[in-house]
């Protein structure tokens, strides 16, 4: 190491310890303290946490196996509407408190299960699409030039299809299932990311403390990674939290037309539209696993609304 | 001066009359070389403008119920020649029925107005409109909005509320048909007889019946419903022995079972009303019973129906059949004779007795036949029946003599709305209009009101009548069958209707070296199936 880049890194250790480059855990802490002073974000919260903790346990606090037939188990029949003792439900009949559905399975344990199902493509989904979104913006707002118009022409040109419309074209030529849905969830989402930043690392890059770190030597990649990243991560969090819900709902879209999730996976979109033609002779088979949909969407847009609002510098929170 | 005029055109007439007599009838003929070829058409000859014979291999006793089935409809020879070639007849049929196509609008509706010049009774109202609705709780919406008059295939699960709407009728379906779980025997583990065998007893048949099949729906003892002659004689099915299965499967070298597909269209029929629930249930047992896993997938109708009949799936498939005709000869003969690649290779067991049977009249003569057939379907396991199912129709209580006959489409020229259009809704959209290449139900109910065959069926049974032709009877031992035409009809195109209409008609089908052997697909397989092949077919 030369003399010049262990100064260099010597100077960055000092500035890092010092926080005087934004050392980002105060601020964090600081938008999570905020976060949970805002009433959408503590409900948006609260609700992710329920549903966190359904997923987690959802083997334990399902009264049977989502895939299990009750035929000569139990006296249900296909499409019995929802029982519940407490309600009045007759206590010889079996308690299914959100009924069985068309293959003679508990409802409730399908919901319960499909929190899991549903939990796991959100997160999946936006991972990826963060991932490679993310590095894609990042390098293409730093370095510019022809990187920047090669990678955004191709963002735009993904851009320009409709989403759920690419993402059934995707699916179409790969296929049905789980992993391919996810696969084109992904790709039509990350253009998102990949625009917005780079239009953070647009504004960072420009800051002193970055023309700082290049006058000391720091690489390209340290520069980068190391001091611009986590710099412009704020609207990319919002925007990764409002993700998921979005994530959620192509999933189950791509399930509802019989892309996504295969039966006899406990999805909520295949849920859905497997039962969608009973709508009116058992609507409590569309009911649940539809408001199961609305309460998870609704969780994760709250929590982005009362994270933006917690991140954002121009809002007065004292 | 007019006077002399008019003399002299009278006086021209009459020397035109005596010194150019009338075109004479060119009669047409197709005809193969010989019989060698193996089918049951050995030539199909106008002998004059209104008579045709037909000059059958062997005998067939089945073909006045064949002739009567919509496949075998007649257009004119004109325009089987021209559009018949260039593939334009597939959406645009010209018949004589009660209605002429005047749009199909695809993805939304077929409309029909009436034909005036109509040989028979003529529609009591002007506009026939077919739509289609995959879904059993949207044809009963509509028919409640009455938007539609009638509706095909009630949901099981509607039936009790159509009963006891007062707007509405119940009709019950009592049309004979079969629900099966196909295999290929080209695919592996398919191949494998002890595989077919174990899964023939690993399926607990029984409960779905119980729990996916409305009242009035029965186990398959047989693959032909027993309602017709000859159809349950020979052993019935295999009892559900999960047990005796897993060892089959254990012997046949799968003792952890296998991993496979579960093909099927997500398309109501009578045979199976709720297909993606049966799919899973059949998932359940197959997994549970016998180790096996199988990937459910659904398919587009005309692509599941092309694929799963030219034997190219390589897992399961749901699949069924209703009747067309009252002979078993439509359920078997079609299946599993010599040239069905359904189900992969055929088995000369099964089909070298049903092409015997199938020459002979008297049913007590063809009962051991069929009992050798049977017992080798039961053996060698082509595939796997299911059910029998009961189905319904609904419409509008203001719909006067509505009905379903149990052969064939309603015939809604008879039925009267009380007003100009009558709205009929099925299951699905048509593949095409040409249904000489067509085996799909849909569509098949589409070209009824528009082409008529030589023969029709009764409203209420399977009994033939004259409708094209006023009579077809046969020599003494079945094999010439001569066919009297009615005259004085027209096609919707103004033509005239004579014999070589008939034999354009039948040649485009069965004569694999004519031009317009083209249709949709090209398989014409009711020709090749009910006739056990192409005449003039390339050796390949």
């Amino acid at each position: 190491m030369s003399a010049l880049s262990r100064a260099s890194a010597q100077y960055s250790e000092k500035i890092d310890t010092e926080g005087l480059l934004g050392d980002p855990k105060p601020m964090w802490r600081q938008a999570i303290s905020r976060l949970l002073a805002i009433r959408s974000g503590q409900i948006g919260l609260v609700i992710i946490l329920i549903l966190l903790f359904i997923a987690a346990f959802a083997d334990v606090i399902s009264p049977y196996n989502p895939q299990q037939v009750l035929i000569g188990v139990e006296q249900v029949k296909k499409r019995d509407a929802p029982c519940v003792h407490f309600l009045g439900c007759d206590t010889a009949k079996p308690q299914h408190i959100m009924g069985i559905d068309g293959n003679v399975r508990d409802e409730y344990s399908r919901v319960l299960h499909g929190t899991r199902v549903s939990l796991t493509i959100g997160l999946t989904t936006v991972s990826a699409a963060l991932l490679f979104g993310v590095f894609f913006g990042a390098v293409s707002g730093y370095f510019g030039g022809w990187i920047d118009m090669i990678i955004m022409r191709l963002m735009d040109v993904i851009l320009g299809f409709p989403s759920l419309l690419l993402a059934i074209a995707i699916v179409a030529v790969l296929g049905p299932g789980i992993q391919n849905a996810l696969l084109a969830i992904s790709i039509v989402t990350l253009p998102q990311y990949a625009r917005v930043t780079r239009a953070s690392v647009l504004s960072v890059k420009e800051l002193d403390f970055v023309a700082a770190s290049k006058v000391m030597g720091a690489s390209h990649r340290h520069i980068l990674f190391f001091r611009v990243l986590p710099n412009a991560m704020t609207p990319i969090v919002v925007l990764a939290t409002l993700g998921i819900a979005t994530a959620i709902l192509d999933a189950a879209g791509l399930s509802f037309l019989g892309l996504g999730a295969q039966p006899p996976m406990p999805e909520w979109g295949t849920m859905l539209g497997s039962e969608r033609n009973q709508i009116f002779s058992a609507p409590h088979l569309v009911f649940f696993p539809g408001i199961a949909i609305m309460i998870t969407v609704l969780g994760f847009n709250l929590l982005g609304d009362g994270l933006r609002d917690a991140l954002d510098p121009r809002l007065n929170h004292s | 001066m007019n006077k002399i005029l008019l003399g002299g055109l009278a006086l021209s007439a009459l020397f035109a009359a005596v010194s150019v007599p009338a075109a004479a009838f060119e009669g047409r003929t197709v005809a193969a070389p010989n019989c060698d070829y193996g089918g049951k058409i050995e030539s199909i000859v106008a002998q004059d403008e209104f008579t045709v014979v037909f000059n059958l291999c062997k005998p067939d006793p089945a073909f006045k119920a064949k002739a009567a089935f919509t496949p075998f409809g007649i257009e004119p020879e004109e325009y089987i020649d021209t559009a018949g070639v260039d593939g334009s007849i597939i959406s645009a049929p010209i018949g004589t029925g009660p209605f002429k196509l005047e749009a199909w609008n695809r993805g939304d509706s077929v409309v029909y107005s009436r034909f005036d010049d109509y040989w028979g009774e003529k529609p009591a109202y002007q506009t026939l409109v077919y739509r289609w609705n995959d879904s059993g709780a949207g044809r009963l919406n509509e028919l409640r909005a009455g938007t539609v008059d009638q509706i095909t295939n009630v949901s099981p699960d509607d039936y009790d509320s159509v009963k006891m709407d007062d707007n509405l009728q119940f009709i019950p379906v009592v049309n004979p048909n079969t629900m099966y779980l196909g295999m290929t025997n080209t695919f592996a583990p398919f191949d494998n007889v002890k595989v077919r065998q174990a899964i023939a007893m690993g399926i607990d048949r029984q409960r779905i019946i119980d729990n996916f099949y409305p009242a009035g729906s029965e186990v398959a003892s047989h693959f032909t419903p027993c309602s017709l002659p000859n159809a349950c004689v020979g052993d019935p099915w295999y009892d559900f022995d999960p047990v005796k299965a897993k060892e089959l499967l254990a012997e046949a070298g799968y003792p952890n079972g296998f991993d496979t597909k579960i093909y099927y269209r997500d398309v109501f029929r009578g045979y199976l009303p709720e297909p993606s629930l049966v799919a899973v249930e059949l998932q359940t047992q197959l997994r549970d019973n016998l180790g096996i896993n199988a990937e459910v997938v659904v398919m587009e109708s005309g692509e599941f129906i092309d694929e799963s009949t030219s034997g190219r799936l390589d897992g399961f498939y749901m699949l069924g059949w209703g009747a067309d005709y009252p002979h078993i000869t439509n359920f078997l003969d079609y299946h599993f004779t010599k040239g069905t690649v359904q189900f992969g290779n055929p088995f000369p067991e099964i089909y070298d007795n049903l092409i015997t049977a199938s020459t002979i009249a008297d049913t007590a003569t063809a009962e051991p036949y069929y009992v050798k057939a049977n017992n080798a379907i039961r053996e060698l396991v082509p595939m796997v029946p299911i059910a029998h199912g009961a189905s319904a129709s609904a419409a509008l209580k203001t719909l006067g003599n509505a009905h379903f006959p149990p052969f064939g489409a309603p015939q809604l020229q008879f039925d009267n709305p009380g007003k100009d259009t009558l709205v009929y809704m099925q299951n699905a959209e048509p593949i095409s209009l040409y249904c000489a290449d067509e085996t799909d139900g849909e569509s098949l109910a589409a070209c009824q009101p528009v082409v008529e065959t030589l023969l029709n069926y009764k409203m209420d049974s399977g009994d033939t009548v004259p409708a094209l032709a006023t009579d077809c009877s046969a020599n003494d031992e079945a094999t010439v069958w001569t066919c009297t035409l009615r005259q004085g009809v027209k096609f919707h195109d103004g033509s005239s209707f004579d014999a070589n209409d008939v034999v354009a008609s039948w040649a485009a089908g069965i004569d694999a070296s004519n031009p317009a052997h083209k249709g949709n697909t090209g398989s014409f397989d009711y020709y090749a199936y009910l006739w056990d092949g192409f005449m003039n077919a390339p050796a390949n």
